[in-house]
């Protein structure tokens, strides 16, 4: 094997085992995010409920890679979550603070 | 096997490295000398490669894959660090520690961009780079009405 060789395949085995461990890092906080949510008033949901779309959006973003698993349609939904996702967070945050919402 | 036990090696060091960096709060070594001596080390590494007699060009793209792979295990520590927190501090700190979990937040919602936009540029996708920017720009707009909304409902919840 020569070197080159050598080194494109250890860069797809770490890029894949690194890309897999920073999934399941990003599932754990996910899930932080889930309880924060579910716990918390108005506002501390809505943060959480970003942080969620956040980790989901790399999550996709990550899986729609052809490095990784090619699944091709998961990178609309991974952009449409972190664009629309931090817009609307933004929206809501504002309504909020206007509105009655205590 | 022989490259699960180098992956294995290199996470290894990458994270710990990571991991001293948190536990210091700060870098152990600056940001701009560590992007400067990474550069050094890739154009040295590929350099001395192509003098070997291999191909420059999938040398280079192998080498940045790797750098790509250190990126997405250098995200990990903040990530675990973040979940720790978002389960720690709950809501019997009072209602401050919302400031708190929003730090937290802001925490992923970096590294996530951040991770995004390096290992992008590495592996030549710059649609994940150009995402990850475009998300990068919103954060301090998300974090800042996120936690001044916060402030102006608080502010009337005890007015009342």
């Amino acid at each position: 094997m020569s070197e080159t060789a050598f080194l494109s395949n250890l860069a797809d085995t770490a890029f894949f085992w690194a890309a897999f461990a920073f999934m399941v890092a990003a599932t754990a906080a996910g899930l932080g995010a889930i309880r924060v949510a579910l716990k918390g008033e108005a506002i501390t949901s809505l943060m959480g409920v970003s942080v969620f779309t956040t980790v989901t959006g790399v999550s996709l973003y990550l899986i729609s890679l052809p490095e990784l698993f090619n699944v091709g349609f998961a990178r609309d939904t991974a952009i449409a979550l972190l664009v629309v996702g931090s817009i609307g967070t933004i929206i809501f945050a504002r309504l909020f603070r206007t509105g009655d919402s205590s | 096997m022989i490259f699960e036990i180098l992956t294995a090696v290199y996470a290894a060091l990458v994270l710990a490295y990571a991991f001293w960096n948190i536990k210091r709060g700060s870098f152990v070594v600056g940001l701009g000398k560590f992007v400067v001596c990474a550069v050094v080390a890739f154009l040295a590494l590929v350099g001395v490669l192509y003098f070997r007699g291999n191909d420059l060009w999938p040398t280079a793209l192998a080498l940045m894959k790797i750098g790509a792979a250190g990126v997405l295990f250098a995200g990990i520590p903040p990530m675990i660090a973040a979940t720790i927190g978002l389960f720690r501090f709950g809501d019997e700190y009072g209602s401050n520690i919302f400031y708190v979990r929003n730090h937290i937040t802001g925490i992923v919602d970096t590294v996530s961009s951040l991770v995004m936009m390096v290992a992008g540029l590495l592996i030549l996708r710059i649609d994940l780079a150009a995402v990850g920017f475009f998300f990068f720009m919103f954060i301090p707009f998300t974090g800042g009405a996120l936690a001044n909304s916060y402030y102006y409902v608080n502010q009337r919840r005890s007015e009342r």
